[in-house]
């Protein structure tokens, strides 16, 4: 277990809201392996998002405690984590989130800018990342002039430009249609296959049911840990993985 | 090393970043940037236009005031800059100054390097049918050159012995050589005969071009001998004496003169003096007094229209900051610190300000070239003046700029790509 990707153990991340405490996780644990495709499911307020956003180290979990790479993220300073998400995890967002003035290109360019990465070595993995996802003659185009298929895929590029341990994708096919989503499933497939360690949020048991592994969580808490398939169609006991 | 290597690399890029995102911005909202960099756009063209004007006067200044010589004190019944009629009339009402105070001063002012006298007076200088009227009359002895007044162009300037003997020798200002003997050079006028003021005279020199000082023509005029002119040229006027001396032994030459003077004008020791003392200097003092309160005019108009600017800039950072709250979450996502997100926009706001400023400068000189063609005032673009404006807008936007940036840098990342 020492070697995993991800350990985290009884992570909590609670929010006051008017006096009232908001438990969106409330003592998580579970570990990821190098190379592993988890998807991560649950009903909508379930603190997938906010689990997500721990494992990215955009946010401070309340306790609890996680390990990225066998190293304690807890406790590092706001630059540290910044460096940390530079080198260590690329994102997928739902609603893409790419910079609307800015190229693919450029777009995909960004985790470089921010790592120091000369022009030259930028625009070459750039667009080695891009031809990746089958985006080679769509280098130059802006956000607004792609379909949002293509503009998953841009991002997808620009998580994986920067050679991540982990990919993170929250409902990355919750934008588009079902064909298209298809289409970045099938690309999510393919990567898991070359090696990448992948955790995938999603809503539709179908896609749940096609990972290897999935983890339920039901208000705040894990409540199936198990083969997608199983996790997938799971509603409420508790899955126990061997 | 490699450590190092890499910093560099990542602050250039973040700079370098840092302007594309600011330039692309711009474009994006030009209506908007040209807006928001009015303020400054007007406030520095202000301040450019005057302090080109400014410079252009002072150039101009210098260059006429280095015809008066910089070692030299001018002995005057009158000061050059009069407080007022009682004062004038006062120095109206003094004794003239006359060849007993010259002979005294080339007695006694051991501080001195060259005395000469100036006896002034207007009247027509004529030759055959061409006549140049209300020429400027002056006679001096041959030490006048050194009293910092021009240098010969052609023949020599008056000697001793044209002083002594009261000859009637005149050497002419350049302009009187191109009205008297026009197509001919400064040699043709030697050893010819003009008529000063009635009176007939030989041209033994000529003095080269000098230019003006404050609108006073110094090539219109004619030198002859001191004593000749007191002869024939009017006798009753008071004398000017023009005394040089190196300049550290100034303030020595001017105490001892006056010592001579009260001396010899037998002034009582609880008088004032009843004479003035002229400087270069003092031309340059009132000069500086009157662009002084110019540059503060300039400042102050600046200054309150760059709070203006500034103020603009902050207020549409701030909107920039709030409509771009996705970006900047997306930025930290991807591995931008805060100071990063910080510099962004800190570079954002100074390279607006700054391409304001460059505007600003432009149409600043712009207006001042046209103050020059339109007015007798010069205009000059000192380089220093550009590179200030435009340093300065830029200053001002990362003054003004630096609360935005620091919220924009604050800003949670989960938030911030929450934010709708
Ligand atoms: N910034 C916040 N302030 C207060 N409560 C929050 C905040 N963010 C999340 N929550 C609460 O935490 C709980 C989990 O939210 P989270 O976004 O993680 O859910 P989710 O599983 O991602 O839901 P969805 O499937 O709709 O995206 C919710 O009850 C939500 O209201
Ligand atoms: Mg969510």
């Amino acid at each position: 277990m020492d070697d995993a990707l991800i350990l985290v153990e009884d992570l909590c991340r609670y929010y006051e809201v008017g006096g009232e405490t908001v438990r969106a996780l409330d003592g998580v644990s579970f570990a990821i392996e190098r190379g592993e495709w988890v998807a991560i499911v649950g009903q909508s307020g379930s603190g997938k998002s906010t689990l997500m956003n721990l494992i990215g180290c955009l946010d401070t979990p309340s306790s609890g405690s996680y390990r990225l790479n066998g190293a304690d993220v807890q406790g590092l300073a706001d630059d540290a984590l910044a460096d940390l998400r530079n080198k260590e995890i690329g994102f997928v967002f739902q609603t893409f989130q790419l910079l609307p003035r800015a190229t693919a290109l450029a777009n995909v360019e960004l985790p470089l800018v921010y790592r120091g990465v000369s022009r030259r070595e930028r625009r070459d993995r750039a667009e080695a990342a891009l031809a990746a996802v089958g985006l080679t003659n769509r280098m130059h185009h802006r956000p607004n002039e792609l379909s949002g298929g293509q503009r998953q895929r841009v991002a997808i590029a620009r998580a994986l430009v920067g050679e991540p341990s982990l990919l993170l994708a929250d409902e990355p096919t919750g934008n588009l249609d079902s064909s298209t989503g298809e289409e970045i499933i099938r690309l999510f497939d393919d990567l898991h296959r070359r090696g990448h360690t992948i955790l995938l949020v999603t809503h539709e048991p179908r896609l749940a049911a096609r990972c290897p592994r999935a983890i339920r969580l039901t208000d705040g808490r894990v409540v199936g840990d198990g083969p997608g398939a199983e996790v997938a169609t799971l509603t409420a006991a508790r899955v126990v993985h061997a | 090393m490699r450590r190092l290597r890499r910093g560099l690399v990542r602050a250039a890029s973040e700079i370098s970043e840092g302007v594309r995102i600011a330039l692309a911005n711009l474009v994006g909202a030009r209506l908007r940037s040209f807006l928001t960099t009015l303020g400054i756009v007007i406030g520095v063209m202000t301040v450019i236009a005057i302090v080109a004007i400014i410079q252009g006067l002072n150039a101009s200044f210098e260059s006429q005031i280095s015809t008066l010589g910089a070692g030299t004190v001018y002995v005057s019944k009158f000061g050059w800059f009069v407080a007022g009629r009682d004062a004038w009339w006062e120095m109206r009402n003094r004794k003239d100054l006359g060849r007993r105070e010259l002979e005294a001063i080339q007695r006694e002012a051991l501080h001195a390097s060259a005395i000469a006298p100036m006896a002034m007076t207007r009247g027509p200088v004529t030759r055959a049918e061409k006549e140049v009227s209300s020429v400027q009359i002056i006679g001096t002895n041959a030490q006048y050159l050194e009293t910092g007044a021009g240098s010969v162009a052609a023949g020599r300037f008056l000697a001793e012995i044209d002083v002594d003997l009261s000859r009637n020798t005149v050497v002419l200002g350049a302009e009187l050589v191109d009205r008297l003997f026009p197509g001919a050079t400064a040699e043709g006028a030697l050893g010819k005969k003009v008529v000063v003021n009635g009176i007939p005279f030989t041209v033994v020199g000529t003095i080269g071009r000098r230019g003006q000082l404050l609108g006073m023509n110094m090539d219109a005029n004619v030198i002859v001998p001191y004593t000749t002119f007191l002869r024939d040229l009017g006798g009753k006027r008071s004398l000017n004496i023009a005394v040089a001396a190196a300049p550290e032994d100034l303030p020595a030459l001017e105490d001892e003169l006056v010592g001579i003077l009260r001396r010899v004008r037998q002034v009582p020791p609880d008088k004032k003096d009843d004479f003035a003392l002229n400087r270069q200097e003092q031309f340059l003092k009132v000069y500086r007094q009157l662009t002084g309160a110019l540059y503060g005019v300039a400042i102050g108009v600046g200054m309150i229209t760059l709070v203006v600017g500034g103020i603009g800039i902050m207020n549409i950072m701030l909107v920039s900051v709030t409509e771009r709250t996705r970006e900047i979450g997306v930025r930290r996502a991807l591995g931008a610190r805060r100071r990063t997100i910080l510099l962004q926009f800190l570079i954002e706001s100074s390279v607006v300000a700054a391409l304001g400023g460059a505007v600003g400068t432009a149409l600043g000189l712009g207006v001042a070239q046209l103050v020059a063609l339109l007015t007798p005032l010069a205009a000059a673009a000192t380089p220093s003046a550009v590179a200030l404006g435009i340093g300065f807008s830029a200053g001002v936007g990362l003054l003004f700029g630096s609360w935005p940036a620091w919220r924009a840098a604050r800003l949670d990342p989960v938030e911030a790509l929450r934010y709708e």
